[in-house]
């Protein structure tokens, strides 16, 4: 039985299960515990990483005492840490006060979520350079502005990693007429993905199963790469 | 959102109705049921019926009876409903109402199992009542006379059974022994209780005697005996001396007479021959009619056909039953026979139609008899017949109805002001596409051409006693034309008027002697042709006259009035002289009383936007009496005066009043009281008629003053059932126009329009819909416009029917066959010729009936303008077409193309199966007229909805929402979401965004993800609704009615929709999961209302052009249409309050429980309640409004239900 597009008991007795265990699993901390690829369970807080099959497993394990001794100790730690991070702070506000600066602080914020801020960087970005070309382009219909926001959200996905390296290089010009070339290929790609292509883990194209193609069909990988 | 329900033409089908004299006397009226509404007809002396009251009763009219106590004169009514209690009615001439005599509770409301109101009999003596439910309780009510011989009704006597279907009850006409009542009845406590099923297949009917012992005052059975399982309806046979008592049961192809203590006498029905073996034949209606010296019964079948049953009997002992073929007319819900000699068949589905009795069924036919019965190894031998023309029966007049409505849009097709309402009507034989427009149908009499183009006309009488019309005068704007009116009409040129000058009126004035009046004068045309010149002063010119019979009003130029009266001698005399201030706009003078020399008021309308009234009475002559000060100038006045009555045909008692009315430059019609002693205006009122300027003109209607309002279309302001309606007329725009009566058109309209003179007359007053019907071949399904070409495609399919071809050969056949067998029968011949030449309409006798399982189903195209079929393709192999979209396939070259859902060899019964399903696509050829096939592709279900969506199509199959690309030789799937529920009926969408309707479980909304190529459901209803019609309304919301009769909004909420379109990178939309399988969001309901009759099709559209948009469903016509303010919403929940307290429904339901039948209403007022109150008692009325007013703090009286848009 097919377990694609959604459409089989077996995908409904999956998320039945998958319901139960994270009912389950609500009740322990996110950190106190690993899902591996696996499927299995592993316990953080014990130093051992003692590894568990199912979430009920874990759930007995984490009210036996050794877990509870260890997880004590990790809590104690933990405390001592945050003290420790408190008072380092409080000194290096004292510094920026002194010398004008807050050049340390910042490093203190950004330097704790540097990705998401990078992302998050690349996202207004894309947004602003969005902006802009809507208000370029003539007055689209309102269906299809829909399905451009749709796009958006796709080259956000896309842009994080070209966007690290190059944008602070190249000229403007140069910039945008690569970004019409990226929109004309995601416009094309997602006519492919709409007819039922889909993207192996090598980027090749394939059919999806269930899905029905003429015989005349375009085959994206030789338009694409032909490109 | 606050609604205002509000019904735009009542239901039209009719459930059940009665026969009897209800205003005493020897008047014949019949009593119909039409779901909510109780009407009262009557058929007047040109046979046609009219509709004398219509009363919404706010719940369900299960069943009604009449009854007459012995010695009285009059009929009374029972009425059995869903409110759990037993009501009795009386038709009050007088006030023209039904008055409630009496009122019994006896259980809960709603239609349930065992609660009576579904069966009522009556004892033919008219002494008592039974009322039953369809299961276990029957209630016996002993009806008698009180000492001032007023009706009287007992508490009830108890004749439970438990366990126990009862199919039919009757009363037994057993003289004035103790009443008893037959019902047909099942007992299913074995079956119910024997798992195998045995008991269940062995269960048998039996015909129970109740007798009501009115000594004892109590309810027995009195004797039970089986009868045949097939039985399901009782007949009561005169007693007591007129007949041999008993019942008629009417059983699957027999019918027998039964009495307690007497043999079956037992007779088979005829049969068509064209009839398949497995197929029965049920009797669906009978009436019985009784005279003095004979009685017979007509039944009627489930295929049309009426049998005239006949018994021969000596005093109790019935010899022989005979079964005579009649006639063949329409499938009826109710036979109505009326002792004038007419029959009234009353259908649910299609139109009605009365019948007028040319013969009582005397002559030979096919006939049964109980005597020549003949019982086979196989079983009763039938007995044959074959359908012929009416010969008993001649149809003189019909009743249309719209039901069902299968589907139905508001489009503007025809470019025409108002858009025009396309439905799919009827079902089978009888099914059409009728177009509605709002207005009243006119019929157009003549059209004739004039030289040039006219600017006004008039009809004037020779004597006032003159019954039609002598002349029309035609004025041009530099001569004038007269017609003279006889067999035909044509110009005279020696009437004695001026015809070389522009006329500004023309009329009788005194009691023969005609006026014209041309800008420079008044020509005065004596009855001896003698004529006299007024001749006007100076070089001033008339610019505005106004008159009546006696007296007559000039405005000069500059604004001088001059008045003049006809004398003893019927000279016209100048009377008086008055200036006014500025230029007169219009004039008129109110009519002469009866009985008076001179009316007291002249209307005079300035630019100064005032309308003044004027006393003409010698005393104080030319003084102003009141002032009145308008929005614009007004270009037109009208006094109409409504005469004193009581009772009457229409109406109720009214007070003598005078209406003045005036159409004023932008648009409006402004209507005031005017005091008939004083003068002075009030209750002043306004409505928005049209673009131009409204003129007004004064016509008969139904021998009583109406008014025509023509702006840029006409209206006609008329009394109906003592309601002043404004309804406007389906008919072009007019110029100015005049009542026109002669022998060919009593009460006519000649009116001027561009350069023809229209003579045309009015129909079907109180209506609101004019229609244009095409008939159809098999009941339609649904429809779709082709937007390019403006045609529409219709599907249609029709279960155990024949194709076209196939009933077409049948037939030859058949006229073969009959004109070999039938040829030494000369009778027989002419009757086939006559047949050959106009084969038996199918309209009338129906379709041959086929198997079950065998389908017929065609899609044509249709151009509404000229009515005509362009294309028309019959599905082959047992198909039959369930949905329909036209569809814009993106990339594609073939452009709009038609998307056809279809089934192959469905089947209901024993389960529902089928053998495949496809999707046809067509292309359109020759300008969209032809279609084309293009392919079709299997599917695994039925496609019951389709749509476009972003350039491809959604189907719904079964469960499953499944997206579809065109290929080249079939459809190509390319996405789909098998998580629905049941079954999907409706897709709908709107962006991105996919509303799905399921069959059982309401709505779900849907999202298209192109990057993923996946549908998601985000969000559904909470409420399993059983969904009969869908309609998309904004973004977030959609209309949807289901089969219980309740129509509802329901919405995404204003955050959830927001957060499902702010989710750029769609991860929330994936991976969210609803609890137990449903959808992560759920819709809010905003809207509720039991409207309490199945909606089968939902339409937004804005019926007023300019008017707001308001959602049309059907098939009982109605809209709901938003409120724009809360101060509208706060005045009418408190007038539809005071009005639940004031003035209860008629049947004893309780308005606001009727309303919140299955979900407690929500948000929505009842128009058709508030609309009530003008019926209430006027010193009520009154005490009420102020109420409200004080209440709301609002100067506010009831002209807000008058101007309110419909």
């Amino acid at each position: 039985m097919s377990v694609f597009g959604g459409d089989s008991w077996a995908r409904e007795a999956q998320y039945r299960k998958r319901r139960v265990d994270d009912l389950l699993l609500e009740d322990f901390e996110a950190s106190a515990y690993k899902k591996l690829s696996n499927g299995k369970f592993t316990c953080l807080v014990c130093p051992h990483n003692p590894v568990f099959d199912t979430p009920l497993v874990l759930s007995m394990h984490s009210k036996g005492p050794r877990h509870k001794a260890a997880e004590s100790r990790r809590k104690e730690r933990e405390l001592w840490r945050q003290e420790e991070i408190s008072k380092r702070l409080a000194m290096s506000n004292c510094v920026t006060s002194t010398s004008g600066s807050n050049v340390p602080y910042q490093q203190c914020t950004n330097g704790r979520k540097p990705l998401i801020e990078r992302t998050r960087k690349a996202a207004s970005e894309i947004f602003s350079n969005d902006i802009i070309e809507q208000r370029n382009k003539c007055r689209k219909p309102e269906g299809e502005s829909v399905i451009s926001s749709c796009v958006y959200g796709q080259s956000i996905q896309w842009k994080e990693c070209p966007i690290e390296t190059e944008v602070p290089q190249k000229e403007v010009v140069v910039d945008q007429v690569q970004q019409l070339d990226y929109r004309g290929r995601q416009e094309r790609e997602l006519k492919f993905t709409a007819a039922g292509w889909k993207r192996d883990c090598h980027g090749r194209w394939f059919k999806d199963e269930n899905v029905e193609f003429d015989s005349d069909e375009e085959d994206p990988n030789v338009i694409l790469n032909g490109n | 959102m606050y609604l205002y329900s509000l019904t735009l033409q009542q239901a039209t089908g009719i459930l059940c109705a009665i026969n009897g004299s209800f205003s005493g006397g020897k008047a014949q009226e019949i009593i119909v049921a039409r779901g909510k509404v109780l009407d009262l007809l009557r058929p007047d002396e040109n046979g046609k019926l009219q509709t004398l009251l219509s009363v919404d009763i706010f719940g369900a009219i299960r069943s009604l009876a009449q009854f007459r106590l012995t010695g009285a004169q009059k009929d009374y009514i029972v009425v059995g409903s869903d409110s759990g209690r037993i009501v009795i009615l009386e038709y009050n001439k007088e006030k023209n109402t039904f008055d409630k005599i009496h009122q019994e509770t006896f259980g809960k409301s709603g239609c349930r199992r065992i609660v009576p109101g579904q069966y009522l009999a009556i004892d033919p003596k008219g002494r008592a009542v039974m009322i039953a439910a369809c299961e276990k309780q029957k209630l016996v009510y002993v009806l008698n006379r009180d000492t001032a011989a007023r009706l009287t009704i007992s508490s009830p006597l108890e004749a439970h059974k438990s366990h126990t279907i009862v199919y039919s009850i009757c009363g037994v006409d057993c003289g004035f022994d103790n009443p008893i009542f037959a019902a047909i009845e099942l007992d299913y406590s074995e079956a119910d209780q024997d798992p195998t099923g045995q008991a269940a297949n062995e269960a048998q009917k039996h015909l129970t005697f109740y007798e009501l012992d009115l000594g004892l005052n109590h309810v027995s059975r009195k004797w039970s005996e089986q009868v045949d399982n097939g039985a399901n309806l009782l007949v009561t046979v005169p007693g007591g001396g007129d007949g041999p008592s008993g019942v008629l049961v009417c059983a699957e192809n027999f019918v027998i007479y039964k009495n307690q203590g007497h043999p079956d006498v037992r007779a088979v029905i005829p049969r068509r021959e064209d009839l398949p073996a497995e197929r029965g034949v049920l009797i669906v209606s009978a009436a019985m009619h009784k005279q003095k010296s004979m009685f017979f019964f007509l039944l009627q079948t489930e295929y049309g056909d009426i049998f005239k049953v006949t018994l021969d009997h000596d005093n109790d002992r019935v010899k022989e039953l005979k079964i005579k073929y009649f006639d063949t007319i329409p499938v009826t819900s109710s036979l109505c026979v009326l002792k004038s000699g007419f029959l009234f068949a009353a259908s649910e589905f299609g139109n009605h139609a009365l019948y007028q009795f040319r013969a009582i069924g005397d002559d030979p036919d096919v006939e049964a008899s109980s005597a020549t019965l003949m019982e086979t190894e196989e079983g009763f031998q039938p007995v044959f017949f074959q359908p012929r023309k009416l010969k008993n029966l001649a149809r003189i007049d019909h009743v249309e109805s719209l039901m069902p409505v299968m589907d139905m849009k508001v489009i503007n097709l025809f470019e025409e002001e108002t858009p025009q309402i396309f439905s799919l009507c009827g079902r089978g034989p009888r099914s059409s596409l009728r177009i509605l427009r709002p207005g009243l149908a006119i019929s157009e009499m003549a059209v004739s051409q004039l030289p040039g183009v006219p600017s006004a006309v008039w009809t004037v009488k020779k004597n006032v006693n003159d019954e039609f019309d002598a002349y029309i005068v035609v004025s041009f704007p530099n001569a004038t034309l007269v017609l003279s009116i006889g067999e035909t009409v044509e110009e005279v040129s020696d009437s004695g008027f001026l015809d070389t000058t522009p006329s500004l009126a023309v009329s009788l004035i005194g009691d023969d002697s005609l006026m014209q009046v041309h800008p420079s004068g008044i020509r005065h045309i004596r009855e001896d042709g003698r004529v006299n010149e007024w001749r006007t002063p100076g070089k001033r010119t008339i610019v505005k006259v106004g008159s009546n019979r006696l007296q007559v009003v000039i405005a000069l130029s500059g604004g001088e009035l001059i008045y003049f009266e006809v004398d003893m001698t019927g000279q016209l005399m100048e009377v008086e002289k008055h200036e006014m201030s500025g230029d007169v706009a219009c004039l008129d003078i109110a009519p002469v009383p009866e009985g008076r020399r001179r009316s007291r008021f002249l209307a005079v309308g300035s630019y100064d936007n005032t309308i003044r009234i004027l006393s003409l009475d010698p005393d104080d002559c030319m003084q102003i009496l009141s002032l009145q000060s308008v929005s614009s100038p007004p270009e037109s006045l009208l006094f109409l005066e409504v005469q004193a009555s009581t009772g009457g045909e229409d109406g109720a008692d009214h007070p003598a009043s005078l209406f003045l009315n005036a159409g004023l430059q932008n648009g409006v019609l402004f209507r005031t009281v005017v005091d008939m002693v004083t003068g002075q205006l009030s209750d002043a009122r306004s409505r928005f008629l049209g673009l131009r300027a409204p003129k007004l003109f004064s016509v008969i209607v139904r021998g009583k003053r109406a008014m025509l309002c023509l702006s840029s279309r006409p209206w006609l302001g008329y009394i109906h059932q003592g309601h002043f309606l404004l309804t406007p007329l389906s008919y072009e725009t007019l110029e100015y126009a005049a009542s026109f009566s002669s022998d060919q058109c009593a009460e006519g309209v000649v009116a001027v329009a561009g350069d023809a003179l229209r003579v045309f007359t009015i129909e079907r007053l109180g209506e609101t819909f004019n229609e244009t019907t095409i008939p159809l071949r098999y009941t339609p399904r649904k429809f779709v416009l082709q937007p390019k070409r403006k045609l529409l495609v219709i599907i249609e399919s029709d279960q155990g029917a024949f194709t076209a071809e196939e009933r077409e050969a049948a037939k030859k056949e058949c006229f073969d066959a009959a004109g070999m067998a039938e040829n030494g029968n000369a009778d027989q011949m002419e009757n086939g010729d006559d047949e050959e030449e106009n084969p038996l309409s199918d309209e009338q006798y129906g379709y041959p009936k086929a198997e079950a399982e065998k389908w017929v189903s065609c899609i044509r195209v249709l151009d509404p303008r000229t009515t005509q079929t362009t294309c028309l393709l019959e599905l082959q192999d047992n198909e039959s077409a369930f949905s329909i979209c036209t569809v814009n396939f993106h990339d594609k070259e073939y452009g709009t193309l038609l998307a056809v859902g279809t089934a192959k060899g469905l089947q209901f019964w024993p389960k529902r199966s089928f053998e495949a399903g496809y999707i046809h696509i067509y292309r359109f050829k020759e300008d969209g007229k032809v279609l084309e096939l293009l392919h079709k592709t299997q599917v695994e279900g039925v496609p019951l909805a389709l749509c476009q969506f972003q350039g491809r199509l959604l189907a719904g199959i079964g469960p499953v929402l499944r997206l579809y690309d065109l290929g080249k030789k079939r459809l190509l799937r390319k996405c789909e979401n098998k998580l629905f529920p049941n079954t999907i009926t409706s897709i709908q969408t709107y962006r991105d965004r996919i509303y799905v309707g399921d069959m059982q479980e309401s709505f779900h909304y849907c999202k298209y993800r192109r990057d993923e190529n996946q549908l998601y459901i985000f969000a559904d209803d909470t409420v399993p609704r059983w969904l009969t019609a869908a309609h998309h309304v904004d973004f977030d919301t959609v209309a949807g009615a289901d089969k219980f009769g309740n129509v509802y909004f329901v919405r995404l909420p204003q955050d959830v929709s927001d957060e499902i379109e702010e989710d750029p990178t769609g991860g929330k939309i994936k991976w969210e999961q609803g609890k137990l399988n449903g959808a992560p969001n759920k819709v809010e309901e905003i809207v509720q209302f039991h409207i309490g009759d199945v909606v089968t099709c939902l339409h937004k559209a804005s019926l007023i052009p300019g008017g707001g948009e308001c959602i049309i469903y059907g098939p009982a016509m109605g809209a709901l249409l938003p409120f724009t303010s809360r101060d509208d919403v706060d005045f009418f929940s408190h007038l539809e309050m005071h009005m639940r307290q004031e003035h209860p429904p008629l049947c004893g339901r309780d308005h606001m429980a009727y309303r919140s039948a299955y979900f407690p209403v929500k948000d929505v007022i009842d128009g058709d309640l508030c609309e009530q109150f003008p019926t209430l008692p006027m010193d009520l009325q009154r005490i009420k409004s102020f109420e409200i007013a004080l209440m709301k703090g609002m100067d506010n009286d009831l002209r807000v239900i008058e101007d309110w848009p419909c």
